[in-house]
Protein backbone atom coordinates (compact mmCIF):
# COMPACT_ATOMS: atom_id res chain seq x y z
CA UNK A 1 0.00 0.00 0.00
CA UNK A 2 1.51 3.36 -0.99
CA UNK A 3 1.29 5.23 2.16
CA UNK A 4 -1.70 4.74 4.39
CA UNK A 5 -3.34 8.26 4.25
CA UNK A 6 -4.63 6.93 0.86
CA UNK A 7 -6.62 4.17 1.84
CA UNK A 8 -10.49 5.22 1.07
CA UNK A 9 -12.89 2.13 -0.03
CA UNK A 10 -14.78 4.88 -2.04
CA UNK A 11 -12.34 5.48 -4.55
CA UNK A 12 -11.45 1.86 -4.20
CA UNK A 13 -8.26 2.13 -2.75
CA UNK A 14 -7.61 -0.52 -0.25
CA UNK A 15 -4.51 -1.62 -0.28
CA UNK A 16 -3.29 -3.52 -2.98
CA UNK A 17 -3.45 -7.06 -0.68
CA UNK A 18 -7.18 -6.78 -0.62
CA UNK A 19 -7.86 -6.10 -4.10
CA UNK A 20 -6.44 -9.31 -4.58
CA UNK A 21 -7.20 -11.23 -1.11
CA UNK A 22 -11.10 -12.40 -2.01
CA UNK A 23 -13.59 -10.19 -0.06
CA UNK A 24 -16.56 -11.80 1.59
CA UNK A 25 -20.40 -11.01 1.66
CA UNK A 26 -21.78 -10.99 5.14
CA UNK A 27 -24.39 -14.04 3.73
CA UNK A 28 -21.45 -16.26 2.88
CA UNK A 29 -19.49 -15.53 6.21
CA UNK A 30 -22.84 -16.38 7.82
CA UNK A 31 -22.77 -20.05 5.83
CA UNK A 32 -18.79 -20.68 6.47
CA UNK A 33 -18.92 -19.73 10.62
CA UNK A 34 -21.89 -22.08 11.12
CA UNK A 35 -20.34 -24.89 9.30
CA UNK A 36 -17.26 -24.35 11.09
CA UNK A 37 -19.28 -24.14 13.89
CA UNK A 38 -21.44 -27.59 13.52
CA UNK A 39 -17.67 -28.88 12.91
CA UNK A 40 -15.50 -27.60 16.24
CA UNK A 41 -18.90 -28.70 18.42
CA UNK A 42 -19.28 -32.39 16.63
CA UNK A 43 -15.10 -32.92 17.05
CA UNK A 44 -14.78 -31.52 20.72
CA UNK A 45 -16.76 -32.79 23.81
CA UNK A 46 -14.70 -30.78 25.86
CA UNK A 47 -16.76 -27.58 27.21
CA UNK A 48 -14.12 -25.39 27.45
CA UNK A 49 -12.75 -25.21 24.15
CA UNK A 50 -15.29 -23.34 23.19
CA UNK A 51 -15.30 -20.54 20.33
CA UNK A 52 -13.37 -17.06 20.27
CA UNK A 53 -14.77 -13.91 21.14
CA UNK A 54 -13.97 -12.58 17.43
CA UNK A 55 -15.82 -15.68 16.19
CA UNK A 56 -18.39 -15.46 18.30
CA UNK A 57 -19.73 -11.58 18.11
CA UNK A 58 -18.99 -12.25 13.81
CA UNK A 59 -21.49 -15.10 14.18
CA UNK A 60 -24.23 -12.71 15.58
CA UNK A 61 -23.22 -10.16 13.09
CA UNK A 62 -23.52 -11.59 9.67
CA UNK A 63 -26.76 -13.65 11.50
CA UNK A 64 -28.68 -10.13 11.83
CA UNK A 65 -26.93 -8.84 8.29
CA UNK A 66 -27.11 -11.72 5.95
CA UNK A 67 -29.40 -10.23 3.38
CA UNK A 68 -29.15 -13.78 1.17
CA UNK A 69 -30.28 -16.97 3.23
CA UNK A 70 -30.79 -20.08 0.85
CA UNK A 71 -26.52 -21.39 -0.36
CA UNK A 72 -28.13 -21.08 -3.62
CA UNK A 73 -29.00 -17.90 -3.96
CA UNK A 74 -25.61 -16.59 -2.46
CA UNK A 75 -23.79 -18.47 -5.36
CA UNK A 76 -25.77 -16.46 -7.83
CA UNK A 77 -24.83 -13.70 -6.19
CA UNK A 78 -21.36 -14.55 -6.38
CA UNK A 79 -20.73 -15.68 -9.39
CA UNK A 80 -23.34 -12.62 -11.12
CA UNK A 81 -20.52 -10.42 -11.95
CA UNK A 82 -19.24 -13.17 -14.72
CA UNK A 83 -22.79 -13.63 -16.27
CA UNK A 84 -22.04 -10.10 -17.28
CA UNK A 85 -18.68 -9.20 -18.38
CA UNK A 86 -19.54 -5.64 -19.62
CA UNK A 87 -20.88 -5.54 -15.14
CA UNK A 88 -16.91 -5.11 -14.43
CA UNK A 89 -17.11 -5.18 -10.46
CA UNK A 90 -14.50 -5.21 -8.41
CA UNK A 91 -15.05 -7.53 -5.58
CA UNK A 92 -15.49 -5.26 -3.00
CA UNK A 93 -17.98 -3.13 -4.96
CA UNK A 94 -20.08 -6.77 -5.23
CA UNK A 95 -19.59 -7.44 -1.47
CA UNK A 96 -20.88 -3.91 -0.39
CA UNK A 97 -23.71 -3.97 -2.90
CA UNK A 98 -24.70 -7.59 -1.96
CA UNK A 99 -24.29 -6.82 1.94
CA UNK A 100 -26.69 -3.47 1.40
CA UNK A 101 -28.77 -4.16 -0.83
CA UNK A 102 -29.37 -0.80 -2.00
CA UNK A 103 -32.97 -0.38 -4.69
CA UNK A 104 -32.20 2.61 -6.94
CA UNK A 105 -29.04 3.68 -8.84
CA UNK A 106 -28.76 6.93 -6.74
CA UNK A 107 -28.50 4.65 -3.49
CA UNK A 108 -25.81 2.14 -4.69
CA UNK A 109 -23.78 5.22 -5.78
CA UNK A 110 -24.15 6.94 -2.47
CA UNK A 111 -23.31 3.23 -1.08
CA UNK A 112 -19.83 2.70 -3.44
CA UNK A 113 -19.19 5.56 -5.31
CA UNK A 114 -16.07 3.71 -6.90
CA UNK A 115 -18.39 2.11 -9.73
CA UNK A 116 -19.44 5.42 -11.26
CA UNK A 117 -15.97 7.12 -10.64
CA UNK A 118 -13.67 4.56 -12.08
CA UNK A 119 -14.45 5.73 -15.84
CA UNK A 120 -15.41 2.33 -16.53
CA UNK A 121 -18.73 3.70 -18.26
CA UNK A 122 -21.37 2.18 -15.87
CA UNK A 123 -24.37 4.09 -17.05
CA UNK A 124 -27.39 4.64 -14.74
CA UNK A 125 -28.96 1.94 -17.06
CA UNK A 126 -26.46 -0.79 -16.15
CA UNK A 127 -26.41 0.04 -12.93
CA UNK A 128 -30.52 -0.10 -12.52
CA UNK A 129 -29.68 -3.47 -14.33
CA UNK A 130 -27.29 -4.67 -12.01
CA UNK A 131 -29.78 -3.82 -9.02
CA UNK A 132 -32.68 -5.38 -10.47
CA UNK A 133 -30.96 -8.83 -11.39
CA UNK A 134 -29.80 -8.90 -7.90
CA UNK A 135 -32.64 -8.47 -6.43
CA UNK A 136 -34.64 -10.82 -8.22
CA UNK A 137 -32.09 -13.81 -6.95
CA UNK A 138 -33.12 -12.41 -3.71
CA UNK A 139 -37.06 -13.00 -4.83
CA UNK A 140 -36.77 -16.34 -6.09
CA UNK A 141 -34.49 -17.99 -3.27
CA UNK B 1 -15.66 -6.09 5.22
CA UNK B 2 -14.97 -9.88 5.37
CA UNK B 3 -11.99 -11.20 3.83
CA UNK B 4 -10.50 -14.50 3.09
CA UNK B 5 -6.72 -14.62 2.96
CA UNK B 6 -3.99 -17.15 2.58
CA UNK B 7 -1.50 -16.90 5.03
CA UNK B 8 2.00 -18.47 5.50
CA UNK B 9 3.07 -19.32 9.15
CA UNK B 10 5.57 -21.58 11.24
CA UNK B 11 4.24 -23.68 13.51
CA UNK B 12 6.22 -25.22 16.58
CA UNK B 13 5.76 -29.04 17.21
CA UNK B 14 7.39 -30.06 20.83
CA UNK B 15 9.76 -32.89 20.68
CA UNK B 16 7.15 -35.20 23.17
CA UNK B 17 4.03 -34.79 20.50
CA UNK B 18 6.62 -36.34 17.37
CA UNK B 19 5.01 -39.53 17.03
CA UNK B 20 5.95 -42.70 14.75
CA UNK B 21 2.21 -42.30 13.18
CA UNK B 22 1.94 -39.44 11.11
CA UNK B 23 -2.07 -39.00 11.44
CA UNK B 24 -0.59 -37.84 15.72
CA UNK B 25 1.60 -35.64 14.01
CA UNK B 26 -0.65 -34.12 11.15
CA UNK B 27 -3.02 -33.77 14.32
CA UNK B 28 -0.43 -32.03 16.41
CA UNK B 29 0.29 -29.55 13.63
CA UNK B 30 -3.26 -28.21 13.51
CA UNK B 31 -4.02 -27.82 16.71
CA UNK B 32 -1.06 -25.76 17.13
CA UNK B 33 -1.95 -23.88 14.37
CA UNK B 34 -6.11 -23.34 15.53
CA UNK B 35 -4.30 -22.42 19.29
CA UNK B 36 -1.77 -19.72 17.32
CA UNK B 37 -4.21 -18.05 15.45
CA UNK B 38 -7.15 -17.56 18.43
CA UNK B 39 -4.50 -16.13 20.50
CA UNK B 40 -2.91 -13.77 17.62
CA UNK B 41 -6.92 -12.41 17.83
CA UNK B 42 -6.14 -9.34 15.10
CA UNK B 43 -3.54 -7.82 13.21
CA UNK B 44 -2.94 -4.55 12.32
CA UNK B 45 -3.32 -5.27 8.12
CA UNK B 46 -5.20 -8.00 7.97
CA UNK B 47 -7.81 -6.87 10.76
CA UNK B 48 -9.31 -9.53 13.43
CA UNK B 49 -8.85 -12.94 12.21
CA UNK B 50 -11.67 -15.30 12.47
CA UNK B 51 -11.26 -18.69 11.48
CA UNK B 52 -9.12 -20.96 9.63
CA UNK B 53 -10.98 -22.96 6.59
CA UNK B 54 -8.38 -24.86 5.02
CA UNK B 55 -4.92 -26.29 5.77
CA UNK B 56 -3.77 -26.46 2.48
CA UNK B 57 0.24 -27.20 2.48
CA UNK B 58 2.63 -28.50 5.57
CA UNK B 59 6.06 -27.79 4.73
CA UNK B 60 9.24 -29.98 5.53
CA UNK B 61 9.54 -29.86 9.43
CA UNK B 62 13.11 -28.71 10.41
CA UNK B 63 14.71 -29.69 14.19
CA UNK B 64 15.72 -26.65 15.78
CA UNK B 65 19.36 -27.40 17.63
CA UNK B 66 18.80 -26.81 21.03
CA UNK B 67 15.61 -27.98 21.82
CA UNK B 68 14.80 -30.62 19.51
CA UNK B 69 11.50 -28.72 18.72
CA UNK B 70 10.51 -28.78 14.68
CA UNK B 71 9.34 -26.08 13.03
CA UNK B 72 7.06 -26.91 10.02
CA UNK B 73 5.62 -24.06 7.56
CA UNK B 74 2.59 -23.78 6.81
CA UNK B 75 0.29 -22.23 4.07
CA UNK B 76 -3.64 -21.93 5.47
CA UNK B 77 -6.56 -20.28 4.36
CA UNK B 78 -8.85 -17.89 7.21
CA UNK B 79 -11.28 -15.44 7.30
CA UNK B 80 -10.94 -11.88 8.87
CA UNK B 81 -12.67 -8.54 9.15
CA UNK B 82 -11.34 -5.44 8.62
CA UNK B 83 -13.01 -1.70 8.32
CA UNK B 84 -11.96 0.36 5.95
CA UNK B 85 -12.00 4.40 5.29
CA UNK B 86 -14.63 5.26 3.22
CA UNK B 87 -16.55 1.91 3.59
CA UNK B 88 -20.17 1.67 4.16
CA UNK B 89 -21.02 -0.43 7.34
CA UNK B 90 -24.32 -1.34 9.11
CA UNK B 91 -23.90 -1.25 13.08
CA UNK B 92 -26.08 -1.98 16.01
CA UNK B 93 -26.47 0.69 18.31
CA UNK B 94 -25.28 -0.53 21.76
CA UNK B 95 -24.51 2.47 24.12
CA UNK B 96 -26.16 6.13 23.80
CA UNK B 97 -24.06 9.30 25.43
CA UNK B 98 -24.52 12.82 25.35
CA UNK B 99 -22.10 13.53 22.71
CA UNK B 100 -22.84 10.62 20.86
CA UNK B 101 -23.41 6.73 20.10
CA UNK B 102 -21.28 3.20 20.14
CA UNK B 103 -22.15 1.18 17.98
CA UNK B 104 -21.12 -2.80 17.36
CA UNK B 105 -20.10 -4.22 13.60
CA UNK B 106 -19.07 -7.75 13.47
CA UNK B 107 -15.98 -8.36 16.34
CA UNK B 108 -15.43 -4.63 16.44
CA UNK B 109 -17.49 -3.32 19.73
CA UNK B 110 -16.58 0.64 19.10
CA UNK B 111 -17.51 2.40 16.02
CA UNK B 112 -18.12 5.79 17.27
CA UNK B 113 -20.27 8.43 16.53
CA UNK B 114 -20.00 11.67 17.44
CA UNK B 115 -23.31 14.61 17.54
CA UNK B 116 -21.28 16.37 15.63
CA UNK B 117 -21.32 14.08 12.61
CA UNK B 118 -24.47 13.93 12.75
CA UNK B 119 -25.66 17.63 13.66
CA UNK B 120 -29.46 16.99 12.72
CA UNK B 121 -30.20 14.68 15.60
CA UNK B 122 -29.99 16.26 19.04
CA UNK B 123 -29.58 14.23 22.40
CA UNK B 124 -33.15 13.83 23.91
CA UNK B 125 -32.86 13.09 28.16
CA UNK B 126 -35.35 10.37 29.09
CA UNK B 127 -35.27 7.29 31.16
CA UNK B 128 -34.32 5.78 27.58
CA UNK B 129 -31.83 8.57 26.31
CA UNK B 130 -32.13 8.71 22.46
CA UNK B 131 -30.84 10.90 19.64
CA UNK B 132 -33.86 12.50 17.92
CA UNK B 133 -34.37 14.56 14.68
CA UNK B 134 -36.94 17.05 14.88
CA UNK B 135 -37.75 17.31 11.04
CA UNK B 136 -38.21 13.73 10.07
CA UNK B 137 -39.24 12.86 13.49
CA UNK B 138 -36.57 9.77 12.72
CA UNK B 139 -34.99 8.32 16.40
CA UNK B 140 -31.35 6.99 17.39
CA UNK B 141 -32.14 4.44 20.08
CA UNK B 142 -30.59 1.29 20.95
CA UNK B 143 -30.32 -1.94 19.93
CA UNK B 144 -31.08 -0.16 16.49
CA UNK B 145 -29.25 -0.79 12.91
CA UNK B 146 -27.49 2.30 11.42
CA UNK B 147 -25.82 2.73 8.23
CA UNK B 148 -23.35 4.70 8.33
CA UNK B 149 -20.01 5.89 6.61
CA UNK B 150 -16.51 5.29 8.00
CA UNK B 151 -14.08 7.96 8.49
CA UNK B 152 -11.19 7.50 10.85
CA UNK B 153 -9.87 3.68 11.85
CA UNK B 154 -7.02 3.01 14.44
CA UNK B 155 -5.80 -0.54 15.70
CA UNK B 156 -4.86 -0.72 19.00
CA UNK B 157 -1.73 -2.55 19.55
CA UNK B 158 -1.63 -3.18 23.07
CA UNK B 159 -5.31 -4.36 23.01
CA UNK B 160 -5.44 -5.64 19.44
CA UNK B 161 -8.44 -4.39 18.80
CA UNK B 162 -9.72 -1.88 16.26
CA UNK B 163 -11.90 1.24 17.10
CA UNK B 164 -13.63 3.59 14.30
CA UNK B 165 -15.23 6.97 13.88
CA UNK B 166 -17.88 7.08 11.69
CA UNK B 167 -20.17 9.44 10.19
CA UNK B 168 -24.05 9.85 8.82
CA UNK B 169 -23.39 12.59 6.71
CA UNK B 170 -23.93 11.45 3.28
CA UNK B 171 -26.95 10.48 1.05
CA UNK B 172 -28.68 7.19 2.26
CA UNK B 173 -27.09 7.38 5.81
CA UNK B 174 -28.71 6.35 8.95
CA UNK B 175 -31.11 4.52 10.70
CA UNK B 176 -32.30 1.32 8.44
Amino acid sequence: MSGEEEENAAELKIGDEFLKAKCLMNCEVSLILDHKLEQLQAMSDDPSNQVSQVFEKSLQYVKRFSRYKNPDAVRQVREYPQLLSRHQLAEFELCVLGNLCPETVEEAIAMVPSIKSRGRGHDDEAIEKMLNDMSLIKKFE
Amino acid sequence: MFLKVQLNWNVVIPAENLDIKGLMLQKAILVRLLDDFSAKKATKDLGYLLAVTTLDKIGEGKVREHSGDVLFPLSFTCLSFKIFRGEVVEGIVHKILKHGVFMRCGPIENLYLSNQKMSDYQYQIADNPCFLNIKTGSRIEKDMTLRCIVIGVKYMEAQKEFQAVVGLEGDYLGPV
